[in-house]
């Protein structure tokens, strides 16, 4: 059932199903054989019986007819000879007869009793036993009886043989049966092969998804590995996407600074230098934007992150950083872990967070809720807050409210970008404290 | 004033160091992170600008090294990398602010001021009761697991106010008067909710709650 490799316990699904089907079947076969054998024991007595029965109500017949005389021949008649297996005792008041008197000395006994039933005799010194049925009446007042019995011996050695027949046809069946068996798993398991066949082609490039060619219970598992790759082929589209994006864009500017620098006939001064700068800043703003595009990696079954204590940590940073603002958490979660990516997490509150922080006149509210369906993270300050009119552009790419403040344009683009990669939704309106309040709800599954 | 500056790039390190030299400080320069740690130790700065990434080391263990020798040195971090995460890991290793490149010479000076301003007339407390340390500078607890966890403002000066007199019954009034007052008028479920959540974060005995008089920071453990 388990193969030891070193330091691994390996556990297959064939041996397992092998080790309950067989088992499990030759009990099932040998129940069978065992209940074949009690009901052909039983018929064969029923038959006997039946038999035996008819016999002993012929004789009855027979003496009634012509009773008070008694043709002791009636027992020597040809017909008891040919069925020299059965044997034949009479008793008529104190009158006895034998078919074969050699058996005289163990029917005697039997013939004192005047009860009506089937009896087993065991003859000791031959070893058979004899099935046997004893009739008795009364004629004028005289007790009649009679013992008609079959050796039975014969009938149960052509029994045994019988039923070891049906022994040999059983484990045939039985191995038979086992070859189904594996043929069964085998075939069943088969996808599973087929699978990593199929996972091996699309390592090498021979194929782009799994086949969904397989029984229905694999049906789910492919289309969540198809899933995956659809999820991978994305994520390596957009960082392509962006690397020949930013190539582009960045090539132009790198190529015009390195022919002014290499020019030793052009002097770098004056606004020509201060172009230069504002290149070079340019480029940095650029290469910043896409990283932060690249970095995030969306939504992905089995990356969680541990919310509370994330916000804890950049709430107790940004404290730290704004020494004279406040910063107050409050949380109230029944789900330890949420399905964002750390990264992701990290980034969209520390923005949101960054971003109150740097508005608020003296405290920053962030809490942590979750309802239904959603997750939800709200942040407020007491800053100046934002017009109405403005809310609907704040995080839009490009607009900065926040000029004076240097190299913090892109916060609330990030946060839009990322809760937007979720299916989430994010809100501004105004605080109970005066300044903004931000509300960004992400979906729970 | 004495600078540490420690930064790998020397084109970078050179402008560096003619405008900080302009702007008044006296700057000595380490390009490792081996220098960096025997010099922020043997030397009294006022403050050291750190680059993370180093070519023998990161930034980040040089600041760990210090921080243990209990160098009270404020310091200033530069990356290039300004993920969130990057920023909370610097400031757990014992930073005091924190830049991301490319940044103007300007605002590092600015900044730089700003943390020597700040650390001018600081006297580094750390209030100790029943194996717990409170660092009043940095506004984090210590467990006596040897955890550090941050604290926010409100839940440092609840703390602060328990752990300064270990043993002593706090009312929810007295309590109260710790908190800034957020909403229009704050209830005792307030301070409910903060003391729960202190415990979840130092430990369910820390806090002992007496019914029907307050809370007091447990000496007994």
């Amino acid at each position: 059932m388990f193969s030891i490799r070193p330091g691994k316990v390996t556990h297959s699904l064939r041996t397992t199903l092998l080790w309950w089907l067989l088992p499990s079947a030759a009990l099932f076969m040998g129940v069978a054989w065992l209940i074949h054998g009690m009901l052909l024991e039983q018929m064969s007595r029923d038959f006997v019986h039946e038999r035996l029965h008819q016999e002993a109500e012929f004789l009855e017949r027979q003496i009634r007819q012509t009773y008070p005389d008694f043709d002791a021949a009636l027992l020597a008649d040809s017909y008891f000879d040919e069925v020299s297996h059965h044997t034949f005792a009479l008793r008529i008041g104190d009158r006895v007869a034998f078919s074969h008197p050699s058996r005289q000395d163990e029917f005697q006994p039997w013939l004192q009793n005047t009860r009506t039933s089937f009896l087993t005799i065991e003859e000791g010194q031959v070893g058979a036993s004899f099935l046997a049925f004893r009739k008795a009446f009364e004629m004028a007042g005289e007790p009649i009886v009679i013992i008609v019995a079959e050796d039975y011996s014969l009938l149960a050695n052509s029994q045994q043989e019988l039923h070891l027949w049906t022994a040999v046809v059983s484990a045939a069946l039985l191995l038979f049966l086992v070859l189904l068996i594996l043929l069964a798993v085998h075939t069943a398991l088969s996808p599973v092969k087929q699978l990593q066949r199929e996972l091996g082609d699309l390592r090498a490039g021979a194929r782009d998804r799994l086949s969904l060619d397989v029984p229905g219970e694999f049906e789910g598992l492919i289309s969540e590995l198809n899933r995956l790759l659809d999820t991978l082929d994305t994520r390596l589209e957009r960082s392509r996407q962006g690397m020949a994006n930013l190539s582009h864009s960045i090539k132009t500017p790198i190529a015009a600074l390195v022919k002014i620098l290499a020019d030793r006939n052009t002097p770098v001064e004056g606004s020509l230098r201060d172009q230069m700068v504002s290149r070079l800043a340019g480029l940095d703003s650029q290469l910043e934007a896409e990283m932060h595009r690249s970095s995030f990696a969306g939504p992905q079954a089995g990356k969680t992150a541990a919310p509370e204590a994330q916000v804890r940590e950049i709430v107790w940073m940004l404290g730290r950083l704004y020494e004279n603002k406040q910063f107050h958490l409050e949380t109230d979660l029944d789900q330890p872990r949420w399905p964002v990516e750390e990264h992701d997490f990290g980034e969209l509150i520390g923005n949101v967070v960054d971003n109150a922080g740097k508005w608020a006149k003296s405290d920053v509210l962030v809490r942590l809720t979750q309802n239904q369906n959603d997750l939800v993270i709200e942040v407020e300050d007491d800053g100046p807050g934002v017009e109405p009119s403005a809310r609907a552009a704040l995080g839009s790419r490009g607009l900065r409210l926040d000029e004076q403040t240097e190299g913090h344009g892109l916060g609330l683009a990030i946060v839009r970008d990322i809760v937007e990669s979720y299916n989430g939704h994010l809100l501004f309106s105004e605080s109970r404290l005066g300044g903004l309040l931000v509300r960004i709800s992400l979906p729970k599954a | 004033m004495r600078l540490l500056l420690v930064e790998d790039d020397e084109m970078l390190a050179l402008s560096l160091i003619r405008f900080l030299r302009s702007a008044g400080f006296a700057v000595d320069h380490v390009g490792s992170a081996q220098n960096a740690r025997a010099m922020g130790l043997q030397e009294d700065y006022r403050a050291a600008v750190l680059d993370i990434g180093l070519p023998d080391g990161s930034g980040l263990e040089v600041l760990e090294t210090w921080r243990q020798a209990r160098s009270e040195v404020p310091v200033l971090l530069l990356t290039a990398r300004g993920g969130w995460q990057d920023k909370v890991n610097g400031l757990k290793a014992g930073a005091d602010d924190y830049l991301a490149k490319p940044f103007h010479a300007e605002e590092l000076v600015a900044r730089i001021q700003a943390l020597i301003r700040r650390s001018e007339g600081r006297v580094h407390k750390v209030l100790q009761a029943s194996g717990f340390e409170l660092d009043e500078e940095r506004k984090r607890v210590k467990t006596p697991e040897g955890a550090w966890h941050g604290l926010t403002g409100t839940e440092f000066r609840l703390l602060r106010c328990l752990m300064a007199r270990p043993g002593r019954i706090f009312s929810k009034e007295e309590l109260l008067e710790q908190l800034y007052n957020l909403d229009a008028d704050p209830s005792h479920n307030v301070i409910e909710a903060y003391i729960r959540r202190l415990r979840r974060l130092i430990g369910r005995d820390s806090i002992k709650t007496l019914r029907g008089q307050g809370y007091v920071f447990d000496t007994t453990r």
